[in-house]
């Protein structure tokens, strides 16, 4: 049996999930059906998996973290931008359905370079003053699973100095 | 607006609600149109109603959930057209309401994964090498849901499909731009077979949307949604790739 497509930790009172997405730039008329599979069904479904965990556990503060490239979409990176994209929105969804509860939900877009092997492949022209994959979200991360973020939900922070706008 | 003519398309999901609307407006501008229908009783009678009209349709029965169809159907446009210009990807089935909590995946996710996510894959990489031949005039829409944009609570695995059309919109965009080749989405609220029975069994739905729209009213398929399909198929879009045109009366306003 194959491991799951998302990493989990828990901060503070929160759960930040990270999916896991195919680095290496693909054409998009390379992809095959398994590649297909690889890359989009398993990371969204695992990630629901995820969600649901967290919510059976009554955890009240949820983050998920994708790439930048699934808003601003990338060359090559198809299979990256579609579940990216489609996981940032199930955030808003979630936040929608879990919110009458106390429960937020939340998203951090951080810099592909942090993700993908061809980040200049990836869209985003970068004006940042420090190199992309320095750009750090461990600190919104934590602000989004404290108390404090209470009335922030169904969210996207992006944290990326500044590359995508 | 600029004219269709001699330009064919494929419209998939075209043997009812807005991709009928598509087409119709489509043939109306001069395209060729191929009606890519699951079942040829819906969608021969369209394309049988374009011909009767002046227009030229024809229609090639297409389940978009399996490569070798979407390949032939592909393949037949060029064969009797000689080109394919324009892919509308619009086919999309098993919306159900549901909980994140409470998923049966059978039901509320595979449906909706194959025809709005899988059958981009096969569409797009069947259409590629003609669209790529077609150069500027290449053109692949995707019709996608406000509900991609903001969420959903009734239907969140319907908003994550559309979401992902948008997002591989966004990056096709960018790869196929260098052949000049076009990729947009556009996000209609419509009249539509599953509009309607949403409206049957929930009878303060159309009102419900109606408030909610600055428009006042429910889009119809040929004159607000096609309309803009045509503008996206056509020369006019031809400096728009990786966007996404809502088209639902002003109920959705964000970024």
């Amino acid at each position: 049996m194959r491991g799951t497509m998302v990493d989990t930790e828990q901060i503070g009172d929160g759960v930040v999930i990270r999916p896991r997405f195919d680095p290496v730039a693909r054409p998009f008329e390379s992809l095959t059906d398994d590649q297909w599979h690889e890359a989009w069904e398993r990371p969204v479904l695992d990630t629901v998996a995820a969600l649901q965990q967290a919510h059976r556990e009554g955890v009240r503060r949820i983050v998920v973290v994708v790439p930048v490239t699934s808003m601003s979409g990338g060359s090559q990176y198809v299979h990256v931008a579609a579940p990216a994209e489609a996981i940032r929105v199930l955030v808003k969804s979630a936040a929608r359905q879990w919110g009458a509860a106390g429960v937020t939900v939340n998203a951090v877009a951080i810099a592909p370079a942090r993700v993908l092997d061809d980040p200049g492949a990836a869209g985003p022209v970068s004006i940042a003053p420090a190199p992309l994959d320095s750009a750090d979200p461990a600190a919104v991360i934590g602000f989004l699973c404290s108390e404090a973020a209470g009335d922030i939900t169904g969210q996207t922070v992006t944290v990326d100095g500044g590359a995508w706008m | 607006m600029s004219s269709l003519e001699g330009r064919t398309a494929i419209v998939t999901g075209a043997g009812q609600g807005v991709g009928e609307g598509i087409a119709r407006t489509l043939a109306a501008r001069g395209a060729n149109v191929v009606i890519a229908a699951r079942r040829a009783e819906t969608g021969e009678p369209i394309a049988a109603s374009i011909r009767d009209g002046g227009g030229v349709a024809v229609c090639i029965p297409t389940d978009v959930t399996r490569r070798a169809d979407v390949e032939a159907c592909v393949e037949s446009a060029v064969d009797r057209f000689g080109a394919l210009e324009i892919v509308v990807h619009n086919a999309f089935s098993g919306a159900a309401p549901h909980r994140l909590e409470e998923l049966d995946l059978d039901r509320h996710w595979t449906p909706m994964s194959r025809t709005g996510v899988w059958a981009v894959l096969y569409c797009g990489q069947a259409a590629w090498p003609h669209l790529r031949a077609a150069g500027s005039r290449g053109r692949f829409v995707l019709v996608t849901s406000p509900s991609g944009i903001e969420g959903s609570v009734n239907i969140p695995l319907y908003s994550a499909v559309k979401a992902a059309e948008r997002g591989i919109a966004k990056s096709l965009a960018r790869e196929w731009g260098p052949s000049g080749v076009t990729v947009n989405c556009l996000a209609p609220v419509a009249a539509s077979p599953a509009l309607a029975g949403a409206f049957a069994g929930n009878p303060g739905l159309r009102a419900a949307i109606e408030a909610r729209t600055p428009l006042g009213r429910v889009g119809d398929p040929v004159h607000d949604v096609g309309t803009v399909a045509a503008f996206l198929a056509g020369d006019d879009s031809g400096y728009v790739t990786g966007q996404t045109i809502v088209c639902d009366g002003g109920s959705f306003v964000g970024l």
